[in-house]
């Protein structure tokens, strides 16, 4: 579902290697996470999947379509939550949602029930009428969270989606990344919380240096280095170089 | 004063962006060397206005001084700059002191809050000098050149000028300080920004009409002599609203002796006093009213099943939808609907101030019965000329794509073309165009009296040439983004698109102006050439958008955030 292929990515006319000849691959139903270090390259392969970066080498597909050649069939199947919540600040939360209902073509009977079920579960209903620039960090982030979902996407890109949202709410967050997926979509997301990897994901892969150092499931994991070790003991012995 | 100094560089720096202006950062980027020639252009372009400026202030320094009353020159400059101090000060006053993101990271360190305020002060300062430069310095050097002025009429020059914008900016600041400490407005900043600059957009336009008021009168024979017969009568009559301006002309044009020092020690004593007073006031008031900034509060509710119902929308309309997020951002944003909606209707405005006041209005009045007394050609190009320059001389289109700032990202996330997006933006741009259009038409045929035929072709002229400006505005704004701003302000008022667009508008006006001249050399007369216009218009227009449209699909793709 998500195919990236020898993809690179520098800044500072090549000074700052952030991405390094990535090759990965995402699969139907997958629920992918992405892990690494503080700039390990980890969003800016999040950015690069969503088209906010341009790759200087490589393509990406995501649901088979190149998101340079074919930028806007690849976005009209995928949505993202960036790691900080900038939003439409002056708009209010059911104008942002009616927004993202209207640019993906949402049809109305989906849209209300969807609208109807997040609210509920996101306990956001009594604000979504207010203005966003109203809104706690936490209750931004759930904003961008509906809206994400609203479209009913085949590819959810999260960038650390958990940043900000209290127990329940992170609750209800995992339960969704699970339905989404048994229901045929993909999703796949940065954290730096290995416990939350370790007990979604289907497979996991760590990035260091802007280079794919392991990818796999959590057995895979584990047996490739030894058995019965913990993912955040695998991360450490992995990016200790 | 070691901490004060760290803050105020820090302050400068960050506020002209100055660790940017390297030669190694300003070069790097290839795609922006475009500008330099734009850049160079607009310096072109002022030169002749300065050089009129100075004409101007010579013919008046001759007409004025056989009647002694040549100070006057220095008083009226002294006081415009006095007077854009306190009209832009505002702005940066409620902002930086108490809306700028900084403030977060400021308040926990071991500063005093004079020491936070009192650098905000200084950095605004400097802004503030960048700002009254271009009106008083021709002034006074022409006039120190003019008077033939010594060491100490410069010393006092440069005195005056470093001075000048202290006392306004100095009142403003006070104010300020003191209104957030008396009144919560924390919550509601949107309000107080709003409620402030439509106060000074009163102010300034009364202004305007008490000056067309004492300017047009006329005062009877022995009145006119004892006002001119006095050294400082139109001194007086002009600063009398606002002294520092008569104390700090005096200072400069009386000389060493006399009364100059004495107006020297009014000003420096009257500066000196309002930053003492500003340093208390910062030190009482200064974190008390800051207290629950940042913190917007709304009335929670629960929408009923019916009324969500309502609220949703249906379907798949992203042009729509584009112009609908435009509209609302800009409307709910004070400094964005200040500079674009409500600048739109003020140019009418002001023209309906002079047409009815004093003895401008006695010009205007002349100026229009030769317009409407001159062939339908004169009549319909003036016309869509004042409409054309009161729907789009402003940043509404040449901020459209910085006015999304860090939200930028929706626009590149969202599965809607490049060109989709520029057409919900275009119609937004252009209906505040409209906007203005409508509102100078109805001056121009209610006002002004110009029959509906020459209004309505006048209004068509200008809704093509506004389509072309409209256009041009975003695609300067489209290659050179402002997308890190963290004050609106930058996005809009501060915006180096903005001047850049408004340089291009005036070229696109004088070519049509050398379209016009040509067509006249080739005797077309009456409504020929205003509709050769309009088909060239029509047509430029055509071709502009196209481009435009070209442009986002590359340049969206080109941004990178």
């Amino acid at each position: 579902m998500i195919d990236i292929r020898n993809v690179s990515k520098s800044y500072n006319k090549g000074q700052i290697k952030a991405v390094d000849d990535l090759t990965l691959t995402v699969r139907p139903g997958e629920i992918f996470g992405f892990l690494g270090p503080n700039g390990a390259g980890k969003t800016t392969t999040i950015k690069l999947i969503v088209g906010l970066l341009k790759p200087d080498a490589g393509t990406i597909a995501v649901a088979g379509w190149d998101t340079q050649s074919e930028p806007l069939r690849a976005k009209a199947v995928t949505t993202y939550v960036p790691d900080t919540p900038a939003i439409y600040e002056r708009l209010t939360g059911l104008e942002y949602l009616n927004f993202i209902g209207d640019v993906y073509g949402v049809p109305k009977k989906a849209r209300l029930e969807r609208i109807e079920k997040w609210l509920d579960i996101f306990e956001l209903a009594s604000a979504v009428s207010s203005p966003i620039q109203s809104y706690s960090h936490g209750m931004k982030q759930k904003i961008v969270l509906i809206a994400a979902l609203l479209p009913g996407p085949k590819v959810m890109v999260l960038d650390e989606p958990m940043v900000g949202l209290d127990a329940r709410a992170a609750h209800h967050m995992k339960e969704m990344m699970r339905e989404h997926c048994d229901a045929g979509g993909t999703l796949f997301f940065s954290t730096h919380i290995m416990e939350v990897a370790e007990k979604l994901c289907d497979r996991i892969g760590i990035i260091h240096k802007g280079r794919l150092i392991a990818c796999g499931t959590m057995e895979e994991l584990q047996t490739r280095n030894r058995e019965e070790q913990s993912l955040e003991s695998i991360f450490l012995e992995l990016t200790d170089k | 004063m070691k901490k004060f100094l760290l803050l105020v560089r820090t302050g400068l720096r960050v506020n002209f962006s100055l660790s940017l202006l390297k030669p190694k950062y300003l070069f790097r980027n290839k795609k922006d060397l475009w500008m330099v020639p734009l850049i160079g252009l607009g310096l072109v372009g002022l030169i002749p206005v300065m050089f009129f400026y100075v004409r101007l202030v010579v013919r008046m320094y001759g007409w004025l001084s056989p009647l002694g009353q040549q100070a006057a020159l220095l008083t009226f400059a002294l006081l415009m700059g006095q007077f854009l101090v306190l009209v832009f000060g505002f702005y940066y006053v409620i902002s930086a002191f108490y809306f700028s993101r900084d403030l977060e990271i400021l308040v926990p360190l071991p500063l005093a809050p004079s020491q936070v305020l009192m650098s905000k002060f200084t950095v605004i300062l400097v802004n503030e000098y960048l700002t009254v430069s271009p009106i008083v310095l021709p002034v006074l050097v022409t006039y120190g050149v003019l008077s033939r002025g010594g060491g100490v009429y410069w010393t006092r020059a440069l005195l005056t000028y470093l001075l000048l914008p202290v006392i306004p900016l100095a009142v403003v600041s006070i104010l300020v300080v003191g209104l957030m400490r008396l009144v919560n407005f924390g919550r509601k900043k949107d309000a107080l920004i709003l409620a402030g600059s439509l106060f000074l957009m009163t102010l300034a336009i009364g202004g305007q009409f008490m000056l067309n008021r004492s300017v047009g009168a006329v005062p009877d024979r022995a009145a006119a002599i004892r006002f001119l017969s006095a050294p400082d009568g139109l001194v007086q009559q002009i600063g009398s609203k606002f002294p520092p301006s008569i104390w700090a002309s005096k200072a400069l044009a009386w000389g060493p002796s006399g009364s100059g020092p004495l107006n020297a020690l009014f000003s420096i004593g009257a500066s000196l006093l309002l930053f003492a007073g500003l340093f208390l006031a910062a030190r009482r008031f200064f974190y008390r009213g800051l207290i629950g900034l940042g913190e917007q509060t709304a009335r929670r509710r629960t929408l009923s099943r019916d009324r969500l119902e309502r609220g949703v929308g249906s379907g798949s309309r992203p042009v729509r939808a584009i112009f609908q997020r435009e509209l609302r951002i800009m409307n709910r944003t004070p400094i964005f609907l200040l500079n674009g909606v409500l600048s739109v209707i003020l140019i009418p405005i002001l023209f309906v101030v002079m047409w009815n006041t004093g003895k401008r209005a006695s010009d205007a009045a002349a100026l229009m019965a030769l317009v409407r007394s001159a062939d339908a050609t004169i009549a319909v190009i003036a016309a869509a000329l004042f409409m054309t320059i009161s729907g789009s001389l402003n940043g509404t289109s040449s901020s459209t794509f910085s006015r999304e700032g860090g939200q930028f990202w929706m626009s590149k996330v969202i599965p809607v073309s490049p060109a989709d997006q520029v057409r919900g933006k275009f119609l937004h741009s252009y209906a505040i165009a409209m906007l203005g259009i409508a509102a100078s038409a109805l001056v121009v045929l209610f006002v002004f009296h110009l029959n509906a035929a020459v209004v309505l072709a006048s209004v068509a002229l200008s809704m093509a040439a506004s389509f072309v400006l409209t256009a041009v505005g975003m695609i300067i704004d489209l290659a050179r983004p402002l997308l890190n701003w963290t004050n609106p302000q930058k996005a809009i008022k501060q915006n180096f698109n903005v001047l850049l667009a408004i340089f291009a508008d005036f070229g696109v006006l004088f070519l049509l102006y050398l379209a016009v001249r040509l067509l006249g050399k080739l005797g077309w007369t009456g409504w020929r050439t205003p509709a050769a216009l309009f088909v060239l218009l029509a047509a430029l227009s055509a071709a502009v958008f196209k481009a435009l449209k070209a442009f986002a699909a590359r340049r969206y793709r080109d941004i990178e955030v």
